[in-house]
């Protein structure tokens, strides 16, 4: 059963006013437990209005939305959605506001009422999942931190919660290119170890590629292509968009086989483009 | 959210109408000529003459009436409160005896006319922030307080401290939408019957703003200063404002109705 179940999602925001603005029209899919999901879409394409669905922060202006077999429609679902699904916003770190990291971390768990152990624990736990040590990081000041550092402490005061599934708005943007990997490996592992479902905004293909199964497309609020990263990649409707910039060995690989090449368009990692290319060489050489 | 719903009270909404294209100063001196003749004089009389020149503007500027009614429910409880304030403390004959306390004639009047006088000067204000940018706006606000120069009073300083107060007013309210957001899938409790918990949920909103603002604030000063901005006056405005036959009408439509006003006292 998909823990995230989008049907016909439509969205307008300020209706009836001269501001009105459809961001979402009609958009369908769904999302298994443990699956990771990529999002892709230029800017202002309806990611961000989408994911706002998936805890119930928006309610859907026509078409439904399940989440945990909850109706996002009810309002009382809606209030209680963010104890199963964490929200990463875009530039999370904006967002903190306690006087040290521990009990900024430990925000979200002390919401959900549980014992100051447990607390304890949770924020520990979280703050080693990110790659913080507890002990340095705990008692200092976010503000002392650098960007990168507390971004990670945004992070793991979502992580303390333990949701289900875990949504995350563009997690690496503004990121030195370690910053951006370590965040990666961490959204990898976490779905891998802790079998959370991910959904994660990227307008970085390279990105998605590498983690996501599944991919969305949105272009002005239209899903126009959703399925297996392969499959999508392949498809010209998506390497015609504007915006999408393909890693250039795919770039490559695609332009061969346009050219009628022998190639197969069918991978997506750099080493699967190098073994085509030195297949393709050989046989020029025989 | 309330703010998702809706508008904000008195945006700016950009339209055509003949209302929009007066000269900011005209408005801006036309809505102060209404307010003030309902402030000096509150016969029922100068009420009308006042609230129909508003809805005739209204009417003119093609903005929804019930957009701009809509504001009013938010103010519904200083216009109850003024009107029973009125009725029960005004001294004068007593109409009638509520609990101990005498409702006079008196006070019925005077708390009508408050209530009256209070809608004009709502619906004048926000007629003229929904019709006017704030860029426009600002440049009026200038312009009017321009010959206090010559008091040594930096006029120019306090517009650009206006312009960019107003400029900002939508990317802050903006910032805290998000903010907010982002602390309610937290689980901030915004709409906790508890009042020391919604408090707290607030300033987990609050601290985050208020350091983002002061980061612009720095931001921009720098910004503003690598591109060579020093204040005084020696700044100009691109699109200089200018009177035309549209203003001069309004100008004296709305002063015939002040000196209308006044001498009817």
């Amino acid at each position: 059963m998909p823990v995230i179940d989008v049907q016909n999602l439509t969205h307008v925001y300020l209706p009836g006013t001269p501001y009105e603005k459809k961001a979402l029209d009609g958009v369908t899919l769904s999302v298994n437990q443990g699956e990771f999901l990529g999002v892709v879409g230029a800017n202002g394409s309806g990611k961000s209005t989408m994911i706002q669905h998936f805890n119930g922060l928006l309610s859907p202006t026509a078409g439904k939305v399940t989440i945990c077999g909850w109706d996002t429609a009810v309002k009382q679902h809606r209030n209680e959605l963010w104890k199963k699904v964490g929200l990463v916003f875009q530039y999370p770190e904006q967002q903190l506001f306690e006087a040290t990291v521990f009990d900024d971390v430990s925000y979200g768990p002390r919401n959900l009422g549980l014992s100051s152990p447990d607390i304890e624990r949770r924020t520990i736990e979280a703050l080693k999942k990110v790659g913080l040590e507890p002990d340095t990081v705990a008692g200092l000041s976010p503000i002392c931190l650098s960007g990168g550092l507390r971004r990670r402490v945004a992070i793991a005061g979502v992580l303390a919660m333990k949701p289900e599934i875990l949504v995350l708005d563009e997690p690496t943007a503004g990121l030195d290119p370690l910053g951006k990997e370590m965040i990666l490996k961490l959204i990898k592992k976490l779905q891998q170890e802790d079998h959370i479902t991910i959904v994660m905004v990227s307008h970085s293909i390279r990105e998605i590629i590498l983690l996501a199964g599944r991919v969305a497309v949105l272009e002005k609020g239209r899903l126009i292509a959703f399925g297996n990263i392969k499959e999508v990649l392949r498809q010209e409707c998506f390497q015609a968009l504007p915006g999408v910039m393909l890693p250039d060995y795919l770039q490559l690989i695609y332009t061969l086989a346009g050219r009628g090449k022998n190639v197969n368009t069918g991978i997506i990692t750099l080493a699967e483009a190098e073994l085509e290319i030195a297949k393709l060489l050989e046989e020029k050489n025989k | 959210m309330k703010q998702e719903k809706g508008l904000k009270l008195g945006q700016f909404v950009l339209g055509n109408s003949v209302i929009h294209q007066l000269d900011p100063r005209t408005k801006i001196i036309g809505c102060f000529i209404v307010i003030f003749s309902v402030l000096m004089n509150f016969k029922w009389y100068v009420i009308l003459l006042n609230i129909s020149i508003i809805i005739a503007a209204i009417f003119l500027s093609r903005v929804k009436i019930a957009r701009v009614l809509r504001g009013l429910r938010k103010l519904k409880f200083l216009f109850l409160l003024s009107f029973i304030f009125q009725a029960v403390l005004t001294s004068g004959e007593p109409v009638f005896y509520l609990g101990g306390v005498s409702v006079t004639r008196e006070g019925i009047d005077l708390g009508t006319s408050t209530i009256f006088r209070l809608l004009i000067l709502y619906l004048g204000s926000s007629l003229l922030t929904m019709t006017t940018s704030p860029l426009k706006l600002a440049s009026g606000i200038e312009s009017l307080l321009s010959p206090l120069h010559y008091l040594k009073i930096p006029v120019s300083q306090f517009s650009i401290l206006i312009s960019t107060a107003l400029r900002f007013i939508p990317t802050i309210i903006e910032e805290a939408e998000i903010i907010t957001r982002a602390q309610r899938s937290r689980g901030a409790q915004f709409n906790s019957p508890h009042i020391f918990t919604r408090l707290k949920s607030f300033t987990a909103v609050l601290v985050p703003l208020l350091a983002a603002s002061l980061q612009r604030a720095s931001d921009l000063a720098a910004a503003m200063e690598s591109r060579c901005y020093t204040g005084g006056s020696s700044r100009i405005r691109t699109g200089s404002l200018r009177f035309k036959e549209k203003d001069g009408l309004a100008i004296g439509l709305v002063s015939l109705a002040f000196v209308l006003s006044v001498v009817l006292i």
